[in-house]
């Protein structure tokens, strides 16, 4: 079933990528397929190693934020649906579109330092390329974060 | 057959006269020794601590071999023997890596005492503190150490194993070269690791592994959104006791990796910014956490290192911890009004979600962990009666829970977190590095000239110094390299022997950790997950937030410590 990847991960700059695949979604008559990936990069900035409660704990916050992505985009009258998914967030995005056969993808441009973020602009930008030859999927960034 | 026989009968006879004739020799032999005449003393250093394992050698003349060999004990004494004929002309040489050799010539009178079969006495001898090329590099290396955990250019524990390989390269190749590079060798480096924190946290770990699956963290935050009754002043105020309190009996790190999740949820659910609940959790936790032995990673190693019971923290440390909390609390609420104020009731659908995760999971192990927990508590108040080490306490509750609750003992050792204690072994070597080359001397003998004989300003500095210094380096490295310093303090200055130093660095270093992110590893855990979230924590505005914070708790504090111990 075709449909619209949305990549998020919940808070304020997410909002404009939801809202861009909502629009979309009700205008080509698609479901969206809401991403919730989860990464646990920061831990390597602890001495901790508590990758298995965290995991956990970590789709349950994801699950919560899917569905009020899923209660935004039912209450504005659009079909959608939430995946979590763990590991790296490029391969993640790049899996979904396979297993949904998408044809539009959705991804946000978060407005923190370019170091910290993972889709800096560079990388954004090969990124969509990549997506692009892997399947004919059409990447769509939406508008900037607050 | 009566051959066999007599030689049967032969065999015990044989046996008595051999161990009789060896009974005799080992008697004489002791006799000699009784009748040896021995060279007695003690060694220190500039700051009046012992020193161990430093060799001291009877000659006759420079160019000979000694006479005689031993090394300094851990309370810093030898015990020369002098078997050999006595010379005219006798001096003891004394030499350890890192230190001024010395050579103490003896008089004649010395020399007939020794004739006489006496023992001789050598008055305290000082070794001084000699700066060579191992000083320098294992200060770098532990500066490199904590750069890299700062900056986070490598996770933690790899950045003290990294300290801790190059200082065994250093050592072992440099050293065999130069022996000026030498810094210590594996086994004098292991003097250095406290075993007793080591198993007492991996005794907590355990425990901890067991009551996190019980969906505790989850059950009570969601059990303080449904009590507070939309008062935002009354959730937050429940939400920092809960984290503050479980992290004074379980630890930091732990505590909000499970209620940072659940409190964005709930956060989310009341359309507030969770950073207005997560800032204050986190800080809470890092300020009650000081009240107990347990409830940090510094406070243990404190309490090993100044022998400091779970008793003596929670009645020197509990009144100013109150305290601080008060202020913290009145604080937080005083900042995040705005962001509280915004709260409306939640969907049916998110709350929903929200009871769902906030269940116990786990009803039976949470039973069993409860009154194993309660056990536990009632061993580290009252086990210094008879002795029993903390960190004995944590392993028999550990062993304790698994054996009632049987879990797969694999999974449950794979939930121990190993990375933490290697960090924590990795980091203690890297400290003793500098410990041995003689930075924390250096270090000891400022600060003692900085302070004087005052209480009162050793306090200040103490606390203060610490808590600065805890928003810049990382708090647990930072306290271990302190620790030998306040040992020093506490035995200089006059009324310090309470152990009012090490509260005083336990309050420092830990309410320290709320001035910065990188000032406490819980800061951390939380900034990682409200950023996944899509709610940053930059360091900015934890300082912002988090600085004001530490002027406020450690302030209240202070004014504690100096009502109860001055």
């Amino acid at each position: 079933m075709p449909g619209i990847v949305c990549a998020i991960r919940g808070g304020p700059n997410s909002q404009p990528t939801i809202n861009t695949a909502i629009s979309l979604a009700k205008d080509k008559g698609l479901p969206v397929f809401f991403v919730y990936i989860v990464n646990l990069d920061f831990l390597s900035h602890t001495q901790t190693s508590r990758v298995s409660i965290l995991s956990e704990e970590m789709q349950e916050l994801g699950e919560f934020i899917l569905l009020s992505a899923q209660a935004e985009a039912e209450e504005k009258g659009a079909y959608s649906d939430g995946i979590i998914r763990q590991g790296n967030v490029e391969e993640e995005i790049i899996n979904a579109c396979k297993e949904f056969d998408a044809d539009y993808v959705i991804l946000g441009q978060p407005q923190v330092k370019e170091s910290e973020n993972v889709f800096d602009q560079n990388r954004l930008e090969a990124f969509k390329e990549r997506i692009e030859k892997n399947g004919g999927v059409e990447v769509i960034f939406a508008e900037k974060g607050e | 057959m009566k051959k066999v026989n007599r030689k049967l009968f032969l065999i015990p006879i044989l046996a008595i006269i051999g161990i009789t004739l060896t009974w005799n020799t080992s008697n004489s032999q002791a006799q000699e020794l009784e009748n040896s005449p021995y060279i007695i003393g003690i060694i220190f250093d500039e700051q009046g601590q012992q020193i161990v394992d430093a060799e001291v050698s009877l000659i006759s003349n420079v160019d000979s071999e000694p006479l005689s060999k031993t090394n300094t004990q851990p309370d810093g004494r030898y015990n020369l023997e002098v078997t050999d004929r006595i010379p005219d002309f006798l001096s003891i040489h004394i030499e350890r890596p890192h230190f001024e050799k010395v050579t103490l010539e003896l008089n004649q009178a010395q020399i007939q005492s020794l004739r006489s079969g006496e023992t001789l006495s050598i008055e305290d001898t000082v070794l001084l503190r000699r700066i060579n090329p191992a000083f320098w590099i294992a200060s770098v290396i532990f500066v490199i150490v904590l750069v890299l955990i700062a900056t986070g250019k490598l996770h933690n524990t790899l950045a003290a194993m990294l300290g801790m390989s190059l200082l065994f390269i250093i050592s072992y190749i440099g050293g065999y070269i130069n022996e000026d590079l030498f810094i210590f060798d594996f086994e004098g480096s292991l003097n250095y690791v406290d075993w007793n924190v080591i198993f007492l946290i991996m005794g907590m770990m355990i425990v901890i592994a067991i009551v996190e699956k019980t969906g505790i963290f989850q059950w009570l935050a969601f059990f303080a959104y449904r009590i507070s009754g939309g008062r935002m002043w009354l959730l937050l105020t429940i939400l920092m006791l809960i984290t503050g309190v479980a992290s004074a009996f379980l630890d930091n790190v732990t505590t909000m990796l499970l209620m940072t999740p659940i409190s964005v949820q709930i956060a989310l659910a009341l359309g507030i910014n969770p950073l207005a609940l997560l800032m204050p959790e986190v800080m809470a936790s890092n300020v009650i956490g000081v009240s107990t032995l347990v409830g940090t990673p510094t406070n243990i190693l404190i309490g090993s290192y100044g022998d400091i019971s779970f008793n003596d923290f929670l009645t020197n440390l509990t009144p100013g911890v109150i305290l601080a909390f008060i202020g913290l609390l009145l604080y937080c609420g005083l900042i995040f009004r705005k962001d509280l104020a915004k709260a409306h009731a939640p969907s049916p659908l998110l709350l929903e979600k929200l009871a769902e995760h906030g269940e116990i999971t786990q009803p039976v192990h949470l039973k069993k962990a409860g009154w194993v927990g309660l056990g536990m508590v009632i061993l580290f108040v009252f086990g210094e009666k008879i002795h029993l080490l903390p960190a004995v306490t944590a392993l028999i509750g550990a062993t304790a829970l698994l054996v009632w609750i049987k879990p797969n003992i694999e999974e449950m050792i794979e939930e121990v977190d190993w990375t933490t204690l290697v960090f924590f072994i990795s980091l203690f070597i890297v400290v003793g590095a500098i410990q041995e080359a003689g930075l924390i001397s250096f270090i000891a003998t400022g600060i003692s000239q900085m302070v004087g004989s005052s209480l009162i300003l050793s306090m200040l500095a103490v606390i203060w110094l610490s808590a600065i210094l805890s928003t810049i380096i990382a708090n647990i490295p930072f306290t271990a390299a302190m620790l030998p310093v306040i040992g020093f303090l506490t035995a200089t200055v006059p009324g310090a022997n309470t152990k009012v130093l090490f509260y005083c660095l336990s309050v420092g270093s830990a309410m320290g950790g709320n001035g910065s992110l990188i000032g406490a590893s819980a800061n951390m855990v939380t900034a990682g997950i409200a950023e996944a979230a899509g709610f940053r924590i930059s360091y900015g505005y934890f300082l912002k937030k988090g600085f004001p914070a530490l002027l406020i708790t450690v302030s209240l504090a202070t004014i504690w410590l100096l009502i109860r111990f001055h």
